[in-house]
């Protein structure tokens, strides 16, 4: 009988002392980050400069929705200071395999190194019922808020504040970070000359009460309006306020809120659910009638729906990316809001001719 | 958690009485529209200089509407409540957090964040799931069952036909901050239903540790830890089911999981079980003898897109007789004269490999996967030789499979599978199978699968399947999955 007992205790007990627990937090100074996806990757890495090293588990051109895994991730995880999440379910195939995988209670939900970024976020279209009949709903809301770039000073707040706790010394380079990046965000979007004068976290306040217009059109230096002097992306979207989109996923809500523009349809008939014959059938008589003249479609979307749709109503389609890294020039998050900004006033503007009215929101 | 700690110290306090007017505002569908009529002063934030002006309700109205007045008084509360309310779960949920960012919160007063974006998120964010708060601490239920249909193109007089193979039911959650626990029961078509795989498991052990225990399948490679609707086809690899038998290799017993720390920072997982197995052919001593098991899995990035995993095990335990000695002693009446050992050494060792491309912005809709297994099983036995004596023998068998599938599309994948199998039991039994299967998913929830399969034994083999030298069979099976089912592994 030489079942190796004792050669099976050596085996249990190597490893056992292999893994006696090594540096838990990084040597030095760095703060290893890892973000989920790469918008929050791009947070982190402006507030924290060089006192953190960040890394996004999702890459820009990829679904957040459905990233495999992959155990390769679980050893970077464990190395991680912070876990920056999107939070609202976004993640919920793929994150719970990784922070169990990683076996370290800071990095799991509840543990202070587990950040949620939607913390603090207004959530839009929190489902009142809750059915896989109507798809792949999201029961905390619709996930997707980064895409309004006004979400990513919370964000910056959230992301801040983990950072400071982690590695208090660093507190005032981070809250000199923020404060760097709500500048540059503020500035992106309402113009320089306008945050000169008024002040940003003013103009955020009245655009997140819907109260901006009024404001802007109710004050005057000078003679002028406010008004005038809008600049960035706000000023960008204006010239299409109103205006119809179709979006091949339900994931531009809240820049839709932002900025003021319709989406009138989904190339998907429900959330996830690939398009089916007959919903695009029902989109070539909407899109005949005029009821929307752009499809905003994304990378890591099929495109042969989207190419049906065009060559049958002859819409203009453009493959927008939804994530830092989704296209060569979205280097960071404020970049990727520069591009998205132009390219839909582009189609908007090009394809207004043809569209329906107009209507105020 | 949804509270913002910098705010509990900084800016709610302060915040809340002075933005009651503009929230009804800033929210596209107030919750509370009295708060916009009557911005009432709240009794702790009355010292707030906005509030003046924004009470014209004033005295004259308080005698005689002293209905509204305490609708009022009654929101002022209600507001007290919910504040309190944020800052317990505040503290509760983050007392490090709170304390910790408390010192940078503190001379920044008026948080930086627009103050109305973030009020705003207290009913809309705090609200919504205060109402789920009871669901939120029941355990993730879902169930997962599998209609299947299988049939013989060869043998008619076979039991043909639709089964509800499998229903499952999981319950699984976190029990605290150190472990969770994943339960399965299986009702197996028509029988009682049982434990399929109870876990409990580590969630924060010191180092690079987790422990397992209760029920689980083996990490005997990678197909054997699979659920029945988690197999890539209906019917599982003949090897596995002529060492192991129709079920998974199970444990009751406990699992040792260690990350190994590398300098090429891999993922190397090695795992030590000890335990009971549940009565499999290989390992089938009816629960005197525990078995051991060692796993080794490496897992490796080969490119953005693609990952290559291996894996080395090896089991070890004590087996009872076979089956077939047991008939032959029954068959020559010798069954009070001549009994076999009853605690044989058993081993069973393995190879895995599998090779998966992800292209990650399609991987939705594109996908290759290979995975290949091979086992050897070493196990004693007794011979009944030709003179009615038992022999002390040892029967060397091996098998595996490949696997190899690729998807089509979002909902379409196609799969072929070589099988080629031993049976432990000496007597040289061979068996070759080749399969096609066509797995359709209409959604994420719900997949349908659809198996042809041809099988080709040996003359020794044949005689173990009633002499069928060959055989043809279809399978069709139907898999819905409801509820909130844990995300599987990579």
């Amino acid at each position: 009988m030489t079942v190796p007992h004792r050669t099976l205790l050596i085996l249990l007990l190597v490893p056992a002392l292999l893994a006696v627990p090594g540096p838990l937090r990084a040597g030095g100074h760095v703060v290893k980050v890892v973000a989920t996806v790469p918008n929050l990757a791009s947070i982190a890495a402006s507030i924290g400069g060089d006192r953190v090293k960040v890394m996004s588990i999702a890459t820009g051109t990829q679904d957040a929705h459905f990233v495999d895994p992959k155990p390769s991730f679980i050893v970077k995880l464990r190395a991680a200071d912070l876990l920056l999440v999107n939070g609202l379910d976004l993640e919920i195939g793929w994150v719970p395999p990784l922070t169990q995988g990683a076996r370290t209670g800071r990095l799991i939900p509840g543990g202070d190194g587990y950040i949620d970024c939607s913390t603090g976020i207004r959530v839009v279209e929190v489902p009142t019922i809750l059915s896989r009949a109507e798809g792949d709903v999201h029961p905390y809301g619709n996930p997707h808020y980064l895409t309004d770039p006004l979400n990513a000073e919370i964000v910056a707040a959230t992301i801040t504040e983990a950072l400071t706790r982690v590695d208090p010394e660093g507190a005032a380079g981070y809250e000199a970070g923020r404060k760097a990046f709500v500048r540059a965000l503020h500035e992106a979007m309402f113009g320089k000359e306008l945050v000169d004068l008024v002040g940003g976290s003013k103009l955020a306040r009245e655009a997140a009460n819907g109260t901006l217009d009024g404001f802007l059109n109710g004050t005057s230096i000078g003679g002028a309006t406010l008004m005038s002097r809008l600049g960035g992306w706000m000023k960008r979207m204006q010239a299409v306020r109103g205006q119809p989109l179709v979006t091949y996923h339900k994931d531009l809500s809240y820049f839709a809120d932002r900025f003021g523009i319709r989406v009138v349809d989904y190339v998907e008939p429900k959330p996830g659910i690939q398009p089916t014959a007959k919903h695009l059938e029902e989109l070539v008589g909407r899109l005949k009638q005029g009821e929307a003249r752009v499809i905003i479609v994304r990378p890591f979307n099929e495109h042969r729906s989207t190419d049906f749709l065009q060559e049958k109503t002859g819409v203009t389609v453009i493959t927008l990316p939804l994530e830092t890294g989704g296209d060569p020039a979205a280097t960071d998050y404020l970049k990727l809001y520069d591009l998205v900004t132009s390219r839909i006033a582009a189609a908007l503007a090009g394809a207004g001719a043809g569209a329906a009215p107009a209507q105020g929101r | 958690m949804r509270i913002h700690s910098p705010l509990i110290g900084a800016a709610l306090g302060v915040a809340l009485g002075l933005l009651t007017p503009t929230m009804a505002t800033a929210s596209p569908a107030p919750r509370q529209p009295a708060a916009a009529t009557t911005p009432a002063p709240v009794p702790t934030t009355a010292t707030d200089p906005a509030t003046g002006p924004a009470h014209p309700a004033g005295a004259a109205a308080a005698q005689t509407d002293e209905v509204a007045a305490l609708r009022r008084e009654l929101e002022a509360l209600r507001q007290q409540v919910k504040l309190l309310q944020d800052q317990i779960a505040a503290l509760t949920a983050a007392t490090p957090a709170a304390g910790a960012a408390a010192a940078p919160a503190a001379p920044t007063p008026l948080a930086p964040v627009p103050p109305q974006v973030q009020i705003t998120t207290a009913p809309a964010a705090g609200g919504s799931p205060r109402t789920r708060i009871p669901s939120l601490l029941n355990p993730a239920l879902s169930a997962v069952f599998q209609a299947v249909g299988d049939t013989s193109l060869v043998r008619r007089d076979e039991a043909n036909g639709f089964d509800l193979s499998e229903a499952e039911l999981a319950l699984q959650s976190e029990v605290d901050p150190f472990t969770r626990v994943d339960l399965f029961l299986t009702f197996p078509n028509g029988a009682a239903p049982e434990v399929e795989e109870g876990v409990v498991s580590t969630l924060a052990l010191p180092g690079p540790l987790q422990v397992k225990g209760g029920r689980f399948k083996s990490a005997f490679g990678k197909w054997n830890t699979y659920h029945n609707h988690a197999f890539f086809t209906v019917d599982r690899p003949d090897a596995l089911t002529s060492f192991l038998g129709e079920e998974s290799f199970t444990n009751d017993g406990l699992s040792l999981s260690v990350l190994i720390p590398n300098p090429w920072d891999l993922y190397i997982d090695a795992i030590t079980e000890v335990g009971t197995a549940r009565e499999n052919p290989e390992f089938n001593s009816a629960g005197r003898h525990l078995t051991y098991l060692q796993h080794l899995a490496a897992f490796f990035d080969t490119s953005p897109d693609s990952t290559l995993e291996f894996g080395l095990t090896a089991a070890f335990g004590k087996t009872g007789p076979t089956e077939s000695l047991l008939d032959a002693i029954d068959t020559a009446g010798l069954g009070s004269t001549l009994s076999p050992r009853q605690a044989l050494a058993s081993r069973l060792y393995g190879v895995d490999v599998t090779y998966k491309w992800k292209p990650r912005r399609l991987n939705v809709y594109k996908s290759f996967l290979w995975q290949t297994e091979a086992l050897r099983s070493r196990r004693d036995l007794d011979r009944l030789t030709p003179a009615m004596t038992l022999l002390a023998d040892r029967a060397s068998s091996l098998g595996g499979y490949s696997y190899v599938e690729y998807q089509l599309a979002k909902r379409w994948r196609v799969g072929a599978r070589y099988d080629w199998t031993e049976f432990p039991d000496a007597a040289g039994e061979r068996l070759w199978a080749g399969s096609g299967v066509i797995r359709y998913q209409p959604s994420e929830f719900q997949e349908l699968r659809f198996q042809i399969k041809r099988t080709v034994r040996n003359d020794a083999a044949a005689a173990l399947f009633g002499g069928d030298a060959s055989d043809t069979r279809l399978f069709f099976e139907w898999i819905p999955v409801i509820g909130a089912h844990g995300a599987h592994k990579y």
